[in-house]
């Protein structure tokens, strides 16, 4: 296995059209069957979330008005005045799914992605509640975890994610990450250029990537704050709670031992 | 206080305008952690929150019964307490008896149960659920070859087999002793398998959830054996005494952990605990029935010049033990609660979130 460069996603919000193409593509490639033909209730997103056979979710942000009802009286520069936003695995650069695993089935690839390996995997469920974005899930059909394998299958044959490969606008955009980086770089200052001060990288250190993940391989270009797509600014890794956990338990188990010497040994 | 209006009702946070793109402020400007708190992606939850139920919960509960039980036996045969012997004959019987059902319990709840084994092929230091699997497997050993040499001492072995012979040379203080850290391991590291999540309850709790399941696991293991202590002839006063003094400190502590874990939760975190069944449980059952109560009795025991009473030992212990399981159910569920919570995760991981502590500003 030889060591390539580290690849990665741009998801730039401002050029999705919310085709769900990626959903798709996805779908089909990774030959993952539906889950949901119901209404959600809310906009044009059907889908939800991410899930064991999702691995693409197009989110859909509907603006109407703002907070005191005024309605909008011009379009952004960019698009309607709809936020979408085809989420995916962020492939962190340190994944607390990876550190969560006690089976060693979620390795980092050779492309610095984050898989799980399905022979491996016995469906514990620990990287469940370990992700901060909310993107392992366990599935029904066979109890594994699943999750996007930044379509590991096709780059080691050279070829682009399906959903890359499949988005009309260049929203997804697949690559080396330092290059993706200084392409998003280039992209943020034009927006704001153009009028959208608020256009910003979600997965750097500063956003996204926060607290001991280091960045996102699977990043964004946002124009509203990360909340609004039901992504967590500051998010975290959980395993960093780990060693100050363990130290503050040790601590009660000696003061508790102590005093249970105390009890036990009765009266003097 | 819990003024977080819809998106449908309220799509922009800020009062800027709509268009040019300026709906929202600038990050840093003038977006505080109320704002945060405000805004969510239609209610949904921002992080899948884990499957366990009533296998992983009974689990927490027989886990650390058998290493508190392990910890209490090796102290009173340590210290040699007034009917040490008898503490530490029924801990170690008792020890071995709560553990045998635990990896059952675990490997039924894995998606795939057949697949147990994988959880044998890495030591991770950084994963607790890792660290707990060869933590079990070291206590295993520990817990079994404890309870047979005690049962060989009992005579409970005949005389002349061959594995009274082999327990022979087995140093039973000694390993009661080094026992005691992979028992007290077993008893605590629960805590800090649910705090290195993402869940926001139990993340923000980190360095009082181990210590809580460690406290709560030596009571009930106290409970245990006091409760099967009066129930048998002959055990003196003195040794229920000393059981009670062990079960009452306990219980101190952990009112004490609770009551710090709640304040450190916020009230937007705490809301599972506080509302509906959960929250009934959590007062009544956690609190009233499972530390209250027993206290109260232990306390009326421990005044000077009184004995407790068979019938007393048996009803505090009782409570302590539905408590201590309680416990685990309350917290297990509430973090489940909080994790399908959007604004809980951005209380801890939003725009107003501090770095990670006790002490950050959470959204209240």
């Amino acid at each position: 296995m030889s060591i390539q460069q580290a690849m990665g996603f741009l998801t730039d919000t401002t050029l999705c059209i919310g085709c769900k193409a990626c959903e798709v593509a996805c779908k089909q490639w990774n030959q993952l069957p539906m889950d949901n033909l119901g209404m959600t209730g809310f906009s044009y997103d059907n889908t939800g979330d991410l899930s064991a056979t999702t691995w693409r979710h197009v989110a859909f942000v509907e603006r109407i008005a703002d907070a005191e009802g005024r309605r909008p009286t011009r379009l952004q520069p960019f698009q309607s005045n709809w936020l979408m936003l085809s989420d995916v695995c962020k492939h962190c650069e340190h994944a607390a799914c990876l550190e969560a695993c006690p089976t060693g089935a979620i390795v980092r690839t050779e492309f610095g992605t984050v898989i799980i390996q399905q022979d491996i995997c016995n469906g514990c469920g620990y990287c469940l509640p370990a992700c901060p974005f909310g993107v392992p899930q366990l599935s029904d059909i066979d109890h594994r975890a699943h999750k996007c394998t930044l379509c590991y299958d096709r780059l080691v044959d050279g070829l682009e994610p399906a959903c890359a490969k499949s988005c009309p606008t260049d929203s997804i955009q697949f690559g080396p990450l330092d290059e993706l980086r200084a392409r998003a770089k280039v992209r943020v200052d034009e927006l704001q250029e153009r009028g959208v001060e608020t256009a910003q990288i979600y997965g750097d250190e500063h956003l996204g990537g926060t607290g001991g993940i280091g960045g996102l391989n699977a990043f964004f270009i946002l124009t509203a704050p990360p909340e609004v797509y039901n992504l967590p600014s500051h998010p975290e890794l959980p395993q960093r709670k780990v060693l100050p956990g363990f130290l503050s338990t040790a601590g009660m188990a000696l003061a508790l031992g102590v005093a249970a010497a105390f009890a036990l040994r009765g009266r003097p | 206080m819990s003024r977080e209006p819809h998106f449908r009702e309220a799509p922009l946070t800020a009062s800027a305008g709509v268009d040019a793109g300026r709906n929202w402020e600038p990050r840093r400007k003038s977006r505080s952690a109320g704002d945060a708190a405000r805004t969510s992606y239609y209610d949904q939850p921002v992080i899948h929150k884990p499957h366990w139920g009533w296998l992983i919960i009974t689990y927490f509960f027989l886990g650390g019964l058998s290493g508190g039980s392990y910890v209490i036996a090796s102290i009173a045969e340590l210290v040699g307490s007034p009917g040490g012997g008898r503490i530490t004959r029924v801990g170690r019987f008792l020890s071995l008896a709560a553990l045998l059902p635990c990896p059952i319990l675990l490997i039924l709840d894995l998606g795939r149960p057949e697949r147990f084994l994988m959880m044998l092929r890495v030591v991770k230091l950084r994963s607790p659920m890792s660290l707990g699997t060869w933590g079990l497997t070291m206590f295993g050993g520990c817990c079994t070859l404890s309870a047979l040499s005690e049962a060989a001492g009992a005579g409970l072995i005949g005389d002349s087999n061959g594995l009274r012979r082999l327990l022979r040379p087995v140093p039973t203080r000694v390993l009661g002793a080094v026992g005691m850290l992979p028992a007290f391991f077993i008893t605590g590291y629960t805590g800090v398998l649910l705090a290195a999540t993402a869940v926001p309850l139990w993340t923000r709790s980190y360095l009082l959830l181990g210590p809580l399941f460690l406290t709560s696991s030596l009571s009930s293991a106290a409970a245990a054996i006091a409760l099967i202590l009066a129930c048998m002839r002959g055990t003196s006063r003195k040794t229920l005494a000393s059981l009670e003094r062990l079960g009452a400190l306990t219980h101190v502590a952990e009112i004490g952990l609770l009551l710090a874990a709640r304040a450190n939760a916020g009230d937007r975190l705490a809301r599972p605990l506080e509302s509906g069944r959960l929250g009934q449980l959590h007062r009544l059952g956690v609190l009233g029935v499972g530390l209250l109560a027993p206290l109260a009795l232990e306390s009326r025991a421990l005044r000077p010049g009184a004995a407790p009473s068979r019938a007393e030992t048996i009803a505090a212990s009782i409570c302590a033990l539905i408590g201590g399981y309680l416990l685990r159910y309350v917290t297990v569920m509430a973090g489940r609660a909080s994790a399908d919570d959007p604004y809980s995760t951005f209380a801890i991981a939003g725009v107003g979130a501090g770095g990670p502590g006790l002490s950050g500003d959470p959204v209240r």
